[in-house]
């Protein structure tokens, strides 16, 4: 370990969004595969048809597997921090990633809900800097943490509410 | 007659040249496919037509155009049909720059480009395509808030390129071994755009004198390689001709080019470290360049050349000279651990060796023999990468280095940065490795220490910001 890891964990509802946008994307995969292998048949190249279909069937269910698998291991590893002098964030199972804003470098705060987090009920913050690849985000959070965290980022960096 | 530190003006008349000249660059090519489709009989009419409406509106736009300085503002309006008014608080003002393009320099004209700070991590450009040089240096200082230097005497030139340094810069600078992907682009490209297949007919005739016998081969190569060199060597006198870096106070500005002269200025509270680039052609001869990482300054990465070619043993002064905390580039550096060694190793060695048993197995020798070449350049090359890996911090600046075939020194002011992020793959936390990234912000791109241990990366970091990292040191219990 070479930094401690932060104190917080995200929402743990954040599970579900992010298992329903791995299995969105595998449906889109699977769709593409579905479309591939019936038109393959259709066109009566019955060989190339059972091999996409088999080859494609297999990703899927790997894909279908791995949205699970990764939705929690993401939920496990991504945990958050506010410090005296910045924001700390670690995140990633795989690729790890520990990113810290000092608080006086902080740009705008601001947070974001797409429909799908709307229905969960969760929102989330998104912390711009001066350096398009400087900032972090902490997603999925309760509305009222995330205004707390807002609230909390804007004063310690000194911004105006809003901003 | 505007007031003082106010300023309005137009762009000179002769302005009309140089955008009709970018108007029928560009309309040149499909004039030209229309006079061979259709001939002169519809040519003649749609060019009359062209002249008829383009003059006029070319006329109205230059006399549209105006631009304004008073009342701490930079004003622009512009425009035929729309008509539109930009305006920068001069506080946003982040540099200026002046070229003198060919065509300009005939007519005695420069382009200004004004760069301003938009919000965020995007700039915003103002450029005026033609004015006097009297009216971009009234603009200068009037944009500028570090106001007129001291006109009676000249600045003092903190660098000066020679010819023949320019030249061994272009030899040595070894992106030509990089460019042939380009070229053979760009022909590729030509070849399907232009008519009548002229490429592939100079191809086959070339293809078909080419020489077969080792000697006839030997003299191509070789006047391919004394031609890579010329055109490298003629690159870097056009470009950097006469390279003048002066020393304004307040800001620095520097001057190059041959047949387009540019000058660039750049102030000094922008600066936040420097580049040093070199390759392995360079090093024996004690060469390298160096540019500033400074924010806002247009575009790439925040670079702007200080010094195109310099040698090693003027280096500290000229670093000391453009900012007077850098670090010493003679300083020793902390080799990354040697499991970054390892890494390098494989990394460099996976691909031709994928390469080497695929060819192998289909049994096509002589690709196989290309594979095995490459992984025998791989391995000195992967060394020497890791053998340049290294970071220090002197308590003021941070240097990191990386990079074989095009090295990279930089030092850089870490109280500047506005984030920090440490990553590592599941390789790198194996061998106990990490990448650090500092990002810099506003332009000046990021840097990163490649491969350091982790615990290097944690000790750094608190000595670079003691207060930020000191409370996310690991607790022991």
């Amino acid at each position: 370990m070479i930094l401690r890891e932060p104190s917080t964990a995200l929402d743990p509802r954040v599970r579900t969004l992010w298992l329903l946008e791995n299995l969105m994307a595998t449906g889109a995969a699977a769709a593409l595969v579905l479309g591939g292998t019936v038109a393959a048949a259709m066109l009566g190249a019955t060989t190339v048809a059972w091999v996409l279909g088999g080859i494609g069937a297999l990703v899927v269910v790997g894909l279908v597997v791995f949205s699970f698998v990764s939705a929690g291991l993401d939920y496990r590893h991504f945990r958050y921090e506010v410090t005296d002098l910045g924001l700390y964030v670690a995140r990633g199972w795989l690729w790890r990633r520990y990113q810290v804003v000092p608080h006086a470098r902080v740009q705008t705060v601001d947070t974001t809900s797409g429909p799908l987090m709307r229905a969960l009920g969760l929102v989330a913050v998104f912390v711009r800097t001066a350096s398009a690849a400087g900032g972090t985000s902490v997603p999925g959070l309760t509305p009222e943490i995330a205004d707390r965290l807002v609230e909390e980022l804007a004063r310690r960096a000194g911004l105006e509410e809003g901003t | 007659m505007p007031a003082a530190g106010e300023l309005e003006g137009r762009l000179h008349p002769l302005g009309l040249i140089v955008v009709a000249r970018r108007f029928v660059g560009a309309s040149l090519i499909p004039a030209l496919a229309l006079f061979v489709s259709a001939g002169t009989r519809v040519v003649l009419p749609a060019v009359l037509l062209a002249l008829l409406v383009g003059v006029p509106l070319a006329l109205l736009s230059w006399w549209r155009f105006r631009y304004r300085v008073s009342g701490g503002r930079l004003e622009l309006h512009s425009g035929v049909l729309s008509r539109s008014v930009r305006t920068i608080p001069l506080e946003r003002v982040r540099g200026i720059q002046v070229t003198e393009p060919f065509l300009h320099r005939l007519l005695g004209l420069v382009r200004v480009e004004v760069d301003a700070a938009a919000g965020g991590a995007q700039s915003a450009e103002l450029t005026l395509p033609a004015v006097t040089r009297r009216q971009a240096d009234e603009l200068r200082e009037a944009l500028l808030a570090a106001g007129p230097g001291d006109e009676s005497a000249e600045p003092p030139v903190l660098y000066r390129a020679t010819p023949d340094r320019l030249a061994a810069a272009g030899v040595t600078s070894l992106s030509y071994l990089f460019a042939p992907a380009a070229i053979v682009g760009v022909v590729v490209n030509l070849a399907d755009d232009l008519p009548g297949g002229y490429v592939e007919r100079a191809i086959e005739a070339a293809a078909d004198r080419f020489p077969t016998d080792a000697i006839g081969l030997a003299l191509v190569g070789l006047a391919a390689a004394v031609l890579v060199l010329v055109s490298a060597a003629t690159g870097s006198l056009l470009v950097d001709w006469d390279f003048t870096l002066r020393d304004e106070g307040e800001r620095l500005t520097a001057a190059r080019g041959l047949l387009t002269r540019r000058v660039v200025h750049l102030d000094r509270d922008r600066i936040r470290g420097a580049d040093v680039r070199d390759t392995p052609l360079r090093r024996p001869f004690g060469l390298a360049a160096v540019t500033a990482i400074a924010a806002g300054v247009g575009g790439r990465e925040g670079g702007t050349t200080l010094a195109p070619v310099l040698r090693r043993g003027e280096l500290p002064a000229f670093l000391q000279a453009v900012d007077e905390h850098a670090a010493s580039p003679d300083s020793l550096l902390v080799p990354h651990p040697a499991s970054a060694r390892s890494r390098r190793l494989v990394r460099a060695a996976v691909a031709p060796l994928v390469l080497l048993a695929l060819f192998a197995a289909l049994e096509v020798v002589w690709a196989a023999a290309v594979a095995l070449v490459a992984l025998a350049a791989a391995v000195p090359l992967a060394r020497d990468r890791y053998r340049q890996l290294g970071h220090a911090f002197d308590g003021r600046r941070l240097a990191l280095r990386e990079g074989s075939l095009r090295r990279r020194w930089s030092e850089l002011d870490p109280d500047a940065a506005v984030g920090f992020e440490l990553r590592s793959s599941p390789g790198q936390r194996r061998a106990g490795l990490a990448t650090l990234t500092v990002h810099l912000g506003q332009g000046a791109g990021s840097r990163r220490a490649l491969d350091i241990g982790d615990e290097q990366a944690t000790a750094l970091l608190r000595r670079v910001r003691p207060r930020l990292f000191e409370p996310l040191r690991p607790r022991r219990d």
